[in-house]
C-alpha cells in the first residue's frame, strides 16, 4: 500500500517548492524534515532576492535565471518580497576596471542598471561612506525565507501535499535497483516507520550527502559556511552591494526593522556546523566599513551562520569559485532508479529548481500535467472585507503586516483577532498578536516556540525574546499547546538558541541586552535554578 | 557648589545604601544620579546567595559565603559585614514603610511570574513558598487584560511541586478596571491605580467577591502579580488582608518592576529625611585626580563639564546594564575613570555555552582591595578616597548565584564608613 508516490526529503525552500509543484500537478507526495520548516539554509542567509547582478560577470547563465525568477517571485510571492531596490556601490577600495565589464554583463543577462550620482545615493542613504565613487541601481529585493517556505507549505497542503516535521530519515530501501521505501523516525514520538514510494527526492541541502549515502550513493557537495550579522535597526533602506567581484562581507540587506550584513565563505565541519565565530564577526565588520563607515557603532542583534550546499565535483574547489548553479543528479545512471538529488543553487531560484526537478520526476511517473508554479500565487490577496475587519482590531500600519505574514490564513486570524484579547501584542518589537501566535501554535508542523518565531517573527526583534518569549509561553499554556506543557523547558530551549547568536558578539549594547536577559530569566524567574520540589 | 564629605555616583541599591549609611554616620552626602538605576525595574526582594557552583544553598546563606572564591565581593568584605549590612537595610526599609525581613535562617523561595520559585533572602514573609503551602487553597489571580500575568502557566508549574499536591489551586479572573482600553497595561499601571483610594476599593472588592463565593473554612492565600500599590504598599496590604481574610502574596516579575520601586521609594524617602541630596540627571563622565587622590568628578552639563568636589567618592554606577562598565571586542573599561578591566582577550572566553549557567563575562568588573578601592594589576590602590560598590565590582555572577541585591547592599554599606 502506497499512500504517496513521492517522498521529498528536506524542508527548506527547494524541498517545499518541489512538494508544492508535485502537489499542484496531482502527484501524491509527502515532505520529511528532520527539524522544522526552514530550520536550515533557507533561514540562514541574507534574505536577498537576487537581481542576478552579483553573478553577471562570473556566471551569466546564473544571473539570467536570477532576474527571471526575481520577476516570478515578485508576482507569485508578493507577501514574501520586500520591494527595496538594490544599489551597487564602487567604494574607495574597489577596482574601477570592474565597472564596465559588469555593466555589459548585466545588460547581456537582462538586468537593468541605472547610474545614480554618488551625491544622490548619499541623499537616499545618508549612512553611506562619503568616499563612494560610483553607484548603480539594480532590481534587487528583500525576501523573507521563513515566510516563503511556510507559504509554499500552505499552498502545497491545499493541493494535497503533506508536511511532516521532526521526521528524520533513517534509511532508504531499494529492491532490484529501484527505490521502494523510506524509513523515517518521528523524533518526537520516537517511532520509526516505513513509507513506501516510487520516487525519493533528496533536497536535504547540506545534508544531501548523508541522505545519498543512506541510499548507497554519493553526491559531490561541500557544506560551505556563511556567517552573517543582524543589526537592530534599518540603517539603509536600499540593499547595498559592493561593486566588485563576489567576496565576503559585501552586502547589506534591510529587512523589516533590521539590517543584515553578509556573508563569509568557509568550509563547514559538518552540515550542522552553524555556530558563528567571533573572528568572522569582526572580519565582517571591517569588510562592511568601506560602505558604511559607522558599522561598528551599530548595535548587533545577533550573528548567525548557514551552510550552502555547494556543488563540488572532484576536480573543483569549494568556496567562492564553486558554482552557485544548481545540479540535479538522477541516480538511475549510478544504478539506483527512483532516487534523485538536487543541490547547489540559490534561494532566489528555488522555484525554478523545483520546476526542473518536478519535470524530471513527473516524466518518469508518466504525469503530463504542466508546471503552474510560476503563475499561481503562493497566497491569495486578502479580501477588502477581511482587511477592513482586521483594521478595526489593529492599528492601521499593522493590518497589511499581519495580512502578509499569514497569507492564506489571514481570514482565520481575523476571526482570532476579534476574540477577546486576540489583538493583544505578545511581541512588541515585531508587533505579533496573540491571535497569530495561537494560530501558528495550532499548525501540525509546529512543535517548538521556534516554529512560531519563523511563522510570525516573534522574538526576532530588538529584545531577542527577552520579553516576548515568556509572554508567548503564557498564551500557549492557556490554549493548552502540547509543547507548552513544560513552559520552563520550552523557554530554556528558545533562549538558548538566541544565546547562540549573541555569544559571538559580546560587546557594546549586546552585553547590556545579555545582562538584562540574564537578570530576567536567571535572577528573577530562576529559569535555570535547580529546585528540588519540582517532580 | 560646596564640596561634601561624600559624593556617591549612582542611585540604585548600592548607591542609596551607601549614601544612607554615610549620612547615618554624620557625613554630608550628595548622590549623582544619571537615572533611576536597575533597582527601579527590579523586584521587592534582596537575594543574598541562592546557589554556589550551580548547587542550591541549603540552610543559612551566610554560612555558605565561605564556599565562594576568595575574590568574591562577599569574601572580600567578610560575613560579619554582610550580616550588619542586611540588618541595617532591613531596619531602614521598616522605618520607611516597607516590610522586608531577615529573621529567617535560610533562604525563602518565592513565586515568579513563570510559576517557578527562586531563592531570596529579604522579602515580605508572605511570599515564601512554605507560607503559601501552609494554606489549604491558593487562589491565583488572573487578569487577562494585564500584560505578563499568566495564571495558567503558574498553576501548571505549581501543580508539579510536591508541596502543593494536596492543595486546592484555583484561578479566579479579575475584571478590568476602567473598561476596555487599547493601552497595554502592566502590573505597574495597576499598582499605581491601587495606590489611589478608587484603585484600592476596586481591587479589594474584586478579591472579596471572589473569596465570598468560595466555601469558607479553608485557609486561603491569594497570589497576585505585584499590584498591591507602590507608595502605600504596607497599609494597602494590611487593609486588604483584613477585608479578604486571606494571605496576600505577589509574584516577582520581569520589568517594569513594582517591587523595586517600592524599595526605591522607601530609600529615597529615607534619603530626604537624612538630608542626602539626590541630584537627578547628573551623568558623571570623568574624574580629576592627583596622585592617589580623587579631587572631583565631572558631570556632563550641556556639553560643558561641571565639577563636583568631595572628600570621598563611592562609585556605584552599575555593570554593563547600568553603564558603569562598557565592553568593546575583547576589552572592558570602567566608564568614569576609564581604566581597563581584566578581561579575556578572546571573545569566545567571555561566554559559557549555557546562557543561564555561570558566565565568565558576568565576573568582569572593578577589582578591589579590602577597603573597596580599585586596584592596579599589582594590587595597589589606584585612589585611596574612591570606593566601588554594587554591580561595578568584579568577581560575582548575580544571575547564576542569585546574589545581586546582597552584594549591592553590602558593598554600599561597607564602603561608606571608610569615607
Amino acid at each position: 500500500m502506497r499512500a504517496f508516490r513521492v517522498v521529498v526529503i528536506g524542508g527548506g525552500a527547494t524541498g517545499i517548492g518541489i512538494l508544492r509543484d508535485l502537489s499542484m500537478r496531482g502527484v501524491t507526495a509527502v515532505l520529511l524534515e528532520q527539524g522544522g520548516l526552514a530550520y536550515g539554509t533557507s533561514s540562514r542567509f541574507h534574505g536577498l532576492l537576487h537581481s542576478g547582478a552579483r553573478y553577471a560577470v562570473s556566471d551569466v547563465e546564473a544571473a539570467r535565471e536570477c532576474i527571471e525568477e526575481n520577476a516570478v517571485l515578485r508576482r507569485i510571492g508578493r507577501h514574501c518580497v520586500e520591494k527595496s531596490e538594490g544599489l551597487f556601490v564602487l567604494t574607495a577600495e574597489d577596482d574601477e576596471a570592474y565597472v564596465r565589464p559588469w555593466l555589459e554583463a548585466c545588460a547581456e543577462a537582462g538586468i537593468t542598471t541605472e547610474a545614480v550620482a554618488p551625491d544622490e545615493a548619499r541623499r537616499l542613504e545618508p549612512a553611506l561612506s562619503p568616499e563612494i565613487r560610483q553607484v548603480f541601481r539594480v532590481p534587487d529585493g528583500g525576501i523573507d525565507g521563513f515566510r516563503l517556505v511556510w507559504h509554499n507549505a500552505m499552498s502545497a497542503r491545499r493541493h494535497g501535499g503533506q508536511v511532516r516535521t521532526c521526521h528524520k530519515v533513517t534509511g532508504i530501501e531499494s529492491a532490484n535497483g529501484r527505490v521502494t521505501a523510506v524509513e523515517v523516525c518521528d523524533t518526537l514520538k520516537k517511532e520509526t516507520y516505513r513509507l513506501a514510494c516510487e520516487y525519493v527526492v533528496n533536497a536535504a541541502g547540506p545534508w544531501s550527502g548523508e541522505i545519498a549515502r543512506m541510499a548507497g550513493q554519493t553526491v559531490d557537495i561541500t557544506p560551505d559556511r556563511g556567517t552573517l550579522l543582524a543589526f537592530n535597526h534599518r540603517f539603509t533602506s536600499h540593499i547595498v552591494n559592493r561593486l566588485h567581484e563576489s567576496a565576503d562581507g559585501d552586502i547589506f540587506v534591510p529587512h523589516g526593522s533590521i539590517t543584515i550584513l553578509g556573508t563569509t565563505s568557509a568550509r563547514a565541519k559538518n552540515p550542522a556546523d552553524t555556530t558563528p565565530a567571533p573572528e568572522e564577526v569582526l572580519r565582517l565588520l571591517s569588510l562592511g566599513e568601506p560602505l558604511f563607515p559607522a558599522v561598528r557603532e551599530y548595535r548587533i542583534l545577533r550573528a548567525f551562520a548557514g551552510n550552502r550546499p555547494l556543488y563540488t565535483p572532484p576536480d573543483h574547489d569549494a568556496g567562492r569559485s564553486a558554482s552557485r548553479n544548481f545540479v540535479i543528479v538522477d541516480h538511475e545512471k549510478d544504478g539506483l532508479a527512483g532516487f534523485v538529488s538536487i543541490f547547489g543553487g540559490k534561494l532566489t531560484t528555488y522555484r525554478l529548481m523545483a520546476e526542473k526537478m518536478t519535470d524530471l520526476v513527473c516524466g518518469r511517473l508518466g504525469v503530463a500535467t504542466p508546471c503552474r508554479t510560476a503563475e499561481v500565487p503562493l497566497a491569495e490577496q486578502p479580501s477588502e472585507e477581511m482587511l477592513a475587519r482586521a483594521a478595526r482590531r489593529l492599528p492601521a500600519h499593522r493590518t497589511q503586516l499581519v495580512a502578509e505574514r499569514l497569507g492564506d490564513q489571514f481570514a482565520d486570524i481575523v476571526g482570532g483577532l476579534e476574540k477577546s484579547g486576540g489583538s493583544d501584542l505578545l511581541c512588541e518589537c515585531e508587533l505579533v498578536t496573540r491571535a497569530e501566535v495561537e494560530l501558528a501554535a495550532g499548525d501540525e508542523a509546529t512543535h517548538f516556540l521556534h516554529d512560531i518565531r519563523f511563522r510570525t517573527r516573534l522574538g526576532m526583534g530588538t529584545c531577542q525574546g527577552s520579553y516576548c518569549s515568556l509572554r508567548a509561553m503564557g498564551a500557549l499554556t492557556e490554549i493548552g499547546a502540547p509543547f507548552a506543557a513544560d513552559a520552563q523547558a520550552a523557554l530554556r530551549l528558545f533562549l538558548q538558541e538566541r544565546w547562540r547568536g549573541l555569544r559571538p558578539v559580546m560587546w557594546g549594547a549586546q552585553v547590556q541586552e545579555i545582562e538584562l536577559g540574564r537578570a530576567i530569566y536567571g535572577s528573577t524567574l530562576n529559569l535555570n535554578g535547580g529546585d528540588d520540589e519540582t517532580d | 557648589m560646596k564640596p561634601t564629605d561624600v559624593l556617591v555616583v549612582g542611585c540604585g541599591l548600592a548607591g542609596l545604601t551607601a549614601a544612607l549609611t554615610a549620612a547615618s554616620r554624620g557625613k554630608t552626602v550628595r548622590v549623582a544620579a544619571r537615572g533611576a538605576g536597575t533597582l527601579a525595574i527590579g523586584n521587592a526582594c534582596v537575594d543574598v546567595l541562592g546557589y554556589v557552583n550551580g548547587e542550591i544553598v541549603r540552610g543559612n546563606p551566610l554560612d555558605a559565603l565561605g564556599r565562594l572564591p576568595e575574590d568574591h565581593p562577599y569574601r572580600i568584605m567578610g560575613t560579619e559585614a554582610v550580616v550588619k549590612a542586611l540588618r541595617f537595610f532591613s531596619r531602614l526599609c521598616d522605618e520607611n514603610g516597607l516590610d522586608i525581613r531577615t529573621e529567617s535562617r535560610e533562604n525563602l523561595w518565592i513565586p515568579t511570574a513563570l510559576g517557578s520559585f527562586k531563592p531570596t533572602c529579604l522579602c515580605h514573609p508572605y511570599m515564601d513558598r512554605k507560607s503559601l503551602q501552609g494554606h489549604d487553597r491558593v487562589i491565583i489571580a488572573h487578569m487577562p487584560w494585564l500584560k505578563d500575568c499568566h495564571a495558567q502557566m503558574i498553576k501548571t508549574a505549581f501543580a508539579r511541586q510536591k508541596g502543593f499536591r494536596d492543595r486546592e489551586l484555583r484561578i479566579v479572573e479579575l475584571a478590568a478596571f476602567g473598561g476596555q482600553t487599547h493601552r497595554n497595561l502592566t502590573p505597574l499601571d495597576v499598582a499605581r491605580f491601587v495606590d489611589t483610594p478608587d484603585g484600592e476599593r476596586w481591587l479589594s472588592s474584586q478579591l472579596a467577591n471572589h473569596v465570598a463565593q468560595l466555601d469558607a473554612g479553608l485557609c486561603t492565600a491569594v497570589l497576585l502579580p505585584p499590584v498591591l500599590g507602590v507608595e502605600r504598599h504596607r497599609e494597602i496590604r494590611m487593609r486588604m488582608t483584613r477585608n479578604t481574610g486571606c494571605t496576600l502574596a505577589e509574584t516577582v516579575i520581569p520589568p517594569p518592576g513594582v517591587g523595586g520601586l517600592r524599595i526605591r521609594h522607601a530609600l529615597t524617602q529615607a534619603a530626604a529625611r537624612a538630608g542626602v541630596q539626590i541630584m537627578e540627571n547628573t551623568h558623571i563622565v570623568a574624574a580629576r585626580t592627583q596622585g592617589r587622590q580623587c579631587l572631583s568628578l565631572v558631570a556632563e552639563n550641556n556639553g560643558r563639564g561641571r565639577e563636583l568636589a568631595a572628600s570621598s567618592f563611592i562609585v556605584a554606577t552599575g555593570g554593563f546594564l547600568g553603564g558603569g562598565v562598557v565592553a568593546s571586542p575583547g576589552k572592558a573599561r570602567e566608564t568614569i575613570f576609564g581604566f581597563d578591566l581584566d578581561a579575556p582577550e578572546r571573545i569566545e572566553d567571555w561566554g559559557a555555552p549555557d546562557l543561564l549557567d555561570a558566565q565568565p563575562y558576568a565576573r568582569l568588573g572593578v577589582k578591589v582591595n579590602g577597603r573597596l578601592n580599585a586596584i592596579t594589576p599589582d594590587g595597589d590602590a589606584r585612589w585611596d578616597n574612591v570606593y566601588f560598590a554594587g554591580r561595578t565590582l568584579a568577581g560575582y555572577d548575580f544571575a547564576s548565584e542569585k546574589s545581586g541585591g546582597g552584594v549591592a547592599i553590602c558593598s554600599g554599606h561597607y564602603a561608606a564608613p571608610r569615607c
